[in-house]
């Protein structure tokens, strides 16, 4: 028979104050593992819902990546040659090429530094080779205008960059390029882009050749083979999936992944200490108590059971106000400069179902572990001597 | 005081579980707090060793992704044709770099040889490595970090792929594994030899281009003067440039990855605070639990400032036990055992100074204070009468 779960609520509003500091020590560690998991995850996700499956990127082989790439024309000629491309509605070949550079914009929060922002000059083809491009405001590009369109996050994140806005492009920052529309894919790295007209933006660069080359295909299956082709010696560039360029852009999350790692598993072993003591001082403080319900017939089982749930009902109800904290921080634009890119890829964090579920077994563990050496010791509590001492 | 400190040792032995559970509470925050401090303080002590340099960075002034001709080392040296104030200008390309086999990219910049020596006295290079860099063609610095990683030592032959045009895999011949440079990834090779390839390799290329300089001044005066002159020079030519020295230079790669510096001092601001509740939760119910014994002291004539220090004593003795342990833990941990050789980013090699182990020990005395101030104020305020009718 177990102890009704009302008998442990009334029990953590004896000690005040105990409990609400180890329910604040809980409460903060789930806030620091929530928002440190979710630098993480947020650039994960970025680059995660980043990219087709039926897409094949291809880049200059020994490019890291598409910053460094050159593909000259008569290489891109042979492109073209690939199995699989699909075709767009006006009857041409779903082939985008693009030429990737970069500009110093100032942020708009904090210090207003600079971050190097990528700009990515296309054709009209390229929003059939990535559909998941929508004006969000504003218009498209008219080719051969001075006039760009900007990623939402580019726009949230950085300076001067809404609808009317005037940014300077070009090798010598002197073309001064108006951003007629606002652009959003549902949170992937084009979102911290800006988007040019191919030609212009090569004019502007002087830059004249293409950085890579993105083929869609007509279906995800024949990518294997597009991609032998592409690698062959026909060809000889480098080609993968567009998935996979962005998964392995995302490796370098593992670093942070790992420290956090780190570090919230030394301030979980400091947060079960603090629940262990806390639990310890419940049980001394009840011996009495506990002693009475072995008399009237509770089993240790259910004493061990009932001091568990205790300090899980702290641990959980904690767990909850650190994730409403963390929430707070949901949401909230940071940017981070990729190293093998070099530009910034503006990202929000987010609170992912993994993590609160995760924090969630976190703060139940260290629940666990903390009670587990106090439940033991009040189910060995000497019925008689406990009692006699009343 | 004799009697005093005899009460001090028996309270803290008295549940000797509590004791260890808060000292375990105080000290792994602290941990936390010295590893954070190590790797700012390493990040800061990075850019101090740049500033101290005396050099400047200069830049394309639209991005870092344009380069400058080479041409402009001279213009830039002509501003002080004594050599005595701009004592060098060093082109540099960064070429990035690829092993066979290996996904992690490498830093390396191809440089002007002999600028460079001169550029970077820092590296404390010793006449041997000097000369044989210079001699050989082939020659490259590596970072001793990255030569870690790899198994690299003086004498090898290695060959590296660069990530830039014309992409080819060059061979090089390591002369020194840099062990006094502040930057312990980045290799540094001639850049001769990668003009030399690009020439080959892609005969229309533009040649001649560096992606940065780095000029070294003979003062910090001077350091501020070229800084504005410099661009001064470039004003109104087609490619101008921006001048900064090279902490701020630094500065904007470090700021831009993750911050790690501020969000390392958030971080351990949150540890302290998670400490300061453990040990504030002990002290109260160490409190609750002798309040009839305090009640008995004050009864027995000793005064209300008496019991005040004896809560705060113990509770200081309390967390700067639990900050002594959290602090020498990571010293000895990576100050003596083979774990300080795991490369950490940024700084590379973690290095916990005795002063921020000091630090943190102090801290932890100011946590113990803190956490006894709401039951010693309790006891001292403790109606004696009031008290003792509630003895069991």
């Amino acid at each position: 028979m177990a102890l009704p779960l009302y008998y442990n609520w009334r029990n953590l509003f004896v000690r005040k104050l105990s409990t609400s500091l180890t329910f604040a020590v809980v409460a903060t560690l789930v806030l620091v593992l929530c928002v440190l998991l979710s630098f993480a995850a947020g650039i994960r996700a970025s680059l995660a819902v980043s990219g087709w499956p039926q897409n094949v990127l291809v880049l200059k082989p020994g490019a890291t990546a598409e910053s460094t790439s050159i593909i000259t024309p008569d290489e891109k000629g042979r492109v073209v040659q690939a199995p699989g491309i699909a075709h767009g509605a006006d009857g041409k070949m779903l082939i985008s090429e693009e030429l990737c550079t970069q500009t110093s914009i100032p942020r708009r929060a904090g210090e207003h530094n600079m971050a190097n922002v990528a700009v990515r000059g296309v054709d009209a083809t390229a929003f059939g080779v990535h559909p998941e491009v929508k004006i969000i405001e504003g218009r498209r590009f008219e080719p051969g205008q001075l006039e760009v369109i900007v990623g939402k996050a580019a726009r949230d994140r950085f300076d001067n960059l809404g609808i009317g806005g005037e940014v300077r492009l070009g090798r010598q920052g002197n073309r001064l390029y108006k951003v007629v529309g606002v652009f959003e894919t549902g949170g992937g790295a084009f979102d911290s882009e800006i988007w040019g007209g191919r030609t212009q933006i090569s004019d502007s660069f002087n830059r004249h050749f293409i950085s890579s080359a993105v083929l869609r295909l007509d279906d995800a299956a024949e990518a294997a083979a597009a991609i032998s082709y592409l690698n062959g010696p026909f060809v000889a560039l480098e080609s993968k999936r567009e998935t996979e360029y962005y998964e392995d852009l995302s490796k370098t999350t593992r670093d942070i992944v790992a420290l956090t790692t780190v570090l919230i598993a030394i301030m979980s072993i400091g947060a079960a200490f603090a629940v262990a003591n806390t639990m310890y001082a419940a049980v001394d403080g009840r011996r009495r108590e506990i002693a009475m319900l072995r008399t009237i017939g509770f089993g240790r089982g259910a004493i061990i059971l009932s001091f568990v749930t205790e300090s899980l009902l702290v641990c959980m109800t904690a767990c909850l106000f650190g994730l409403a904290g963390a929430m707070f921080f949901s949401g909230t634009r940071q940017d981070f400069l990729s190293n093998s890119t070099w530009t910034v890829l503006a990202y929000e964090l987010k609170i992912t179902p993994t993590i609160a579920l995760g924090s969630l077994g976190l703060a139940c563990l260290v629940g666990v572990i903390g009670a587990i050496a106090p439940a033991l010791r009040a189910s060995r509590v000497h019925v008689i001597e406990a009692l006699r001492k009343a | 005081m004799h009697l005093r400190l005899i009460y001090l040792y028996r309270n803290l032995t008295r549940n000797k579980q509590r004791t260890l559970l808060t000292c375990a509470a105080v000290a792994l925050p602290m941990v936390i707090y010295v590893l954070s401090t190590a790797v700012v303080s390493g990040v800061d002590a990075f850019l101090d060793n740049s500033a101290r340099q005396l050099r400047l960075a200069v830049t394309h002034k639209a991005s870092i992704i344009n380069m400058l001709p080479e041409g402009y080392a001279l213009k830039i040296k002509s501003l002080d044709p004594t050599g005595e104030r701009l004592r060098a200008a060093c082109g540099m390309r960064w070429i990035g770099g690829k092993m066979q086999n290996v996904t992690q990219p490498l830093s390396t910049v191809a440089v002007d040889a002999e600028e460079f020596i001169k550029a970077f006295d820092d590296f404390k290079l010793t006449e041997t490595e000097k000369a044989a860099w210079l001699r050989d063609h082939q020659a490259i610095i590596v970072g001793r970090g990255t030569a870690a990683i790899f198994g690299w030592k003086v004498g090898d032959r290695i060959s590296i792929r660069s990530s830039v045009p014309p992409y080819t895999s060059l061979e090089f011949h390591i002369v020194s594994t840099a062990e006094h440079a502040q930057d312990a990834n980045t290799n540094w090779c001639h850049r001769s030899y990668y003009e030399e390839d690009l020439k080959k390799n892609i005969p229309e290329a533009t040649q001649g281009m560096v992606s940065f300089f780095f000029v070294k001044c003979g003062s910090k005066a001077d350091l501020d003067f070229f800084r504005v002159e410099i661009d001064k020079l470039f004003a109104r030519t087609i490619d101008e440039t921006k001048t900064q020295d090279e902490k701020a230079f630094m500065n904007e790669f470090i700021t831009q990855q993750f911050d790690l510096p501020r969000n390392l001092t958030i971080l351990s601001i949150v540890t302290v605070f998670v400490a300061v509740m453990a040990a504030t939760n002990t002290m109260s119910m160490n409190f609750r639990d002798r309040f009839n014994e305090y009640a008995t002291l004050k009864a027995l004539g000793f005064g209300g400032g008496y019991v005040f220090t004896l809560i705060q004593t113990e509770s200081l003795g309390l967390c700067l036990l639990g900050g002594i342990f959290g602090a020498l833990m990571p010293y000895v941990a990576f100050m003596h055992t083979p774990l300080g050789r795991v490369p950490v980013p940024v700084i590379q090699h973690l290095e916990i100074r005795p002063i921020v182990c000091l630090h943190a020990i102090a801290i932890a005395a100011v946590i113990g204070l803190i956490a006894a101030v709401w039951p010693s104020v309790l006891a001292l305020r403790l109606k004696v009468v009031a008290a003792l009718r509630n003895l069991e």
